[in-house]
């Protein structure tokens, strides 16, 4: 199996607050890992670390076998120019979808191609083609994002990051800014992106989502991981009362399955 | 009331006239040309700059807003070719003064442009792997620019009407004319009537130019952030 990404002895702080504790995690090509958590233990601040939205203040950060940064005497330092190529390998979809609104929905996804890969004229389009074509947007090319529904925004998100062709994708409550009925479109297509093969590190109060899609299921709480596993031993089965008390918090107001024959 | 409208020996100088508004538009025009990109490079260099640079820059940023143009004008035109020795004749100083006076305000203009551009499209641009420098020209400074586009029209018009302090110098704007065409026609009813009517035509004329091009800005992509 191949290693993708390896996080080891994680910290993070903003000035006396400590939010990421000590967090090891290794993730292997074509894994789906579902990271859930209360409200500030540190789901967002992890995956911004990944990517170097965020710089860690300690720990070490590997990528395909390659160690990102310059380690010396017990710190690591990075380079501007070595996290902006870093993150190009990385893709992240965020809960605003942040689409570029001077652009049309198909220059949103080569921009990044065009102006960070120096792509080909003929090979940014044909990328932009195949991913909207993913994502199921092809027929909204040429429009511009506040002409689409947030949840063909989010798609249209999730294509640009794809553009890039990254080893990895981070997805930061995607789903959390929309309205309800177009929450399913924006997971499916996470879904399939997992079918397909795709390693993604995924944060979502979605708790079927995580059920149905993640090959492990993380919790976090003050900056650690108090516990993890398959989706049944995390979520069904928790062990820790932190997970307990946070499963009983979400499960209030549970529907029985529909009936929908 | 029993005045006599007479146009007739103004019109006779209108050449006069109408040269000082080349003069004018030349003034305006190159200080614009000079002043907007300027008035970026002072943005760039107030918002990203280390603090060597922020701080003067800042300095002389508000230094240029809140001294007036005459002064600068003076300064420049008489004090400054003492002090390096050099000779400066009053359009280069009136070029000079206005690109640096108008450069401060642009600059303010860009960096409230800038600054309202939402965080989530930096962040966007960077995830993206875009530096800087690719996240400012590509993703930032279209939509800010787009957003200036009033109040770039409001500083240029406003520099266009300071742009008169030019004939303090002895440089011969529009108005410098009118009032040498006055003093010699005992006619300035007419003549300032008349010049200000060409400062209304011009500045009209490019504001509309402006409404339509921020017309067809709009039509093209959006303003809001999804
Ligand atoms: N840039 C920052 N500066 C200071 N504190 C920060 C910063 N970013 C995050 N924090 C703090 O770090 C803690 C963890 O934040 P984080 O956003 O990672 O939580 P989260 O698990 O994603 O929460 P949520 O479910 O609400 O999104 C919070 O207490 C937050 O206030
Ligand atoms: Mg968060």
């Amino acid at each position: 199996m191949v290693e993708i990404l390896k996080i080891e002895g994680l910290n993070k702080s903003f000035g006396d607050l400590t939010v990421l504790d000590g967090i090891d995690l290794s993730v292997n090509k074509g894994e789906t890992i579902v990271v859930i958590g209360a409200s500030g233990s540190g789901k967002s601040t992890m995956l911004r670390c990944v990517n170097f939205m965020e710089i860690p203040s300690g720990g070490r950060i590997t990528l395909n076998g390659s160690a990102i940064g310059t380690a010396s005497n017990g710190s690591v330092t990075y380079s501007e120019k070595e996290l902006t190529g870093l993150r190009a390998r990385v893709g992240m979809v965020f809960q605003h979808f942040n689409l570029f609104p001077h652009m049309t929905v198909k220059q949103n996804v080569m921009e990044g191609p065009k102006t960070v890969l120096k792509c080909s004229a003929v090979e940014c389009s044909r990328r932009a083609d195949k991913y909207l074509e993913k994502v199921g947007l092809g027929w909204k090319a040429d429009s511009f994002p506040s002409q689409l529904s947030g949840g063909q925004q989010q798609r249209v998100a999730i294509a640009r990051a794809l553009a890039m062709e990254p080893e990895i994708m981070l997805f930061d409550e995607a789903t959390s800014a929309l309205d309800p009925e177009l929450v399913g479109e924006v997971l499916l297509t996470m879904k399939e992106l997992a079918d397909e093969g795709m390693t993604m590190l995924i944060v979502t109060h979605e708790l079927g989502f995580a059920y149905t899609v993640a090959d492990r299921v993380l919790f976090l709480a003050n900056g650690k991981i108090l516990e993890q596993g398959d989706p049944e031993s995390v979520l069904i089965n928790p062990q820790q009362d932190a997970t307990k008390n946070f499963l009983r918090g979400h499960g209030s107001f549970r529907l029985p399955e529909p009936n929908l024959d | 009331m029993g005045y006599e409208w007479d146009f007739g020996v103004v019109l006779r100088d209108f050449d006069l006239l109408l040269w000082g508004l080349v003069n004018t538009l030349k003034v305006t025009g190159l200080s614009l040309l000079f002043g907007v990109p300027l008035g970026l490079f002072l943005a760039l260099w107030r918002l990203y700059g280390g603090r060597l640079i922020r701080v003067p820059v800042g300095v002389l940023i508000e230094f240029l807003r809140t001294t007036p143009p005459i002064a600068q004008l003076f300064w420049f035109f008489f004090a400054m070719p003492i002090l390096l020795g050099i000779e400066i004749d009053p359009f280069q100083a009136s070029v000079l003064t206005f690109s640096l006076q108008s450069s401060a305000f642009f600059a303010e203009v860009f960096r409230g442009g800038i600054v309202s551009i939402d965080n989530g499209q930096w962040e966007a641009a960077k995830a993206i792997g875009m530096d800087r420098n690719a996240s400012l020209r590509r993703i930032i400074l279209p939509q800010a620019v787009k957003r200036m586009v009033p109040a770039f029209l409001e500083r240029a018009i406003e520099l266009m009407k300071t742009t008169t302090l030019v004939g303090t110098i002895s440089y011969a704007d529009l108005l410098y004319e009118a009032n040498n065409i006055a003093q010699s026609t005992y006619r300035s009813l007419e003549v300032f009537s008349l010049a200000a009517g060409m400062y209304f035509v011009v500045i009209f004329a490019c504001s509309m130019g402006v409404r339509r091009l921020e017309r067809h800005l709009g039509r093209t992509g959006e303003t809001t952030t999804g």
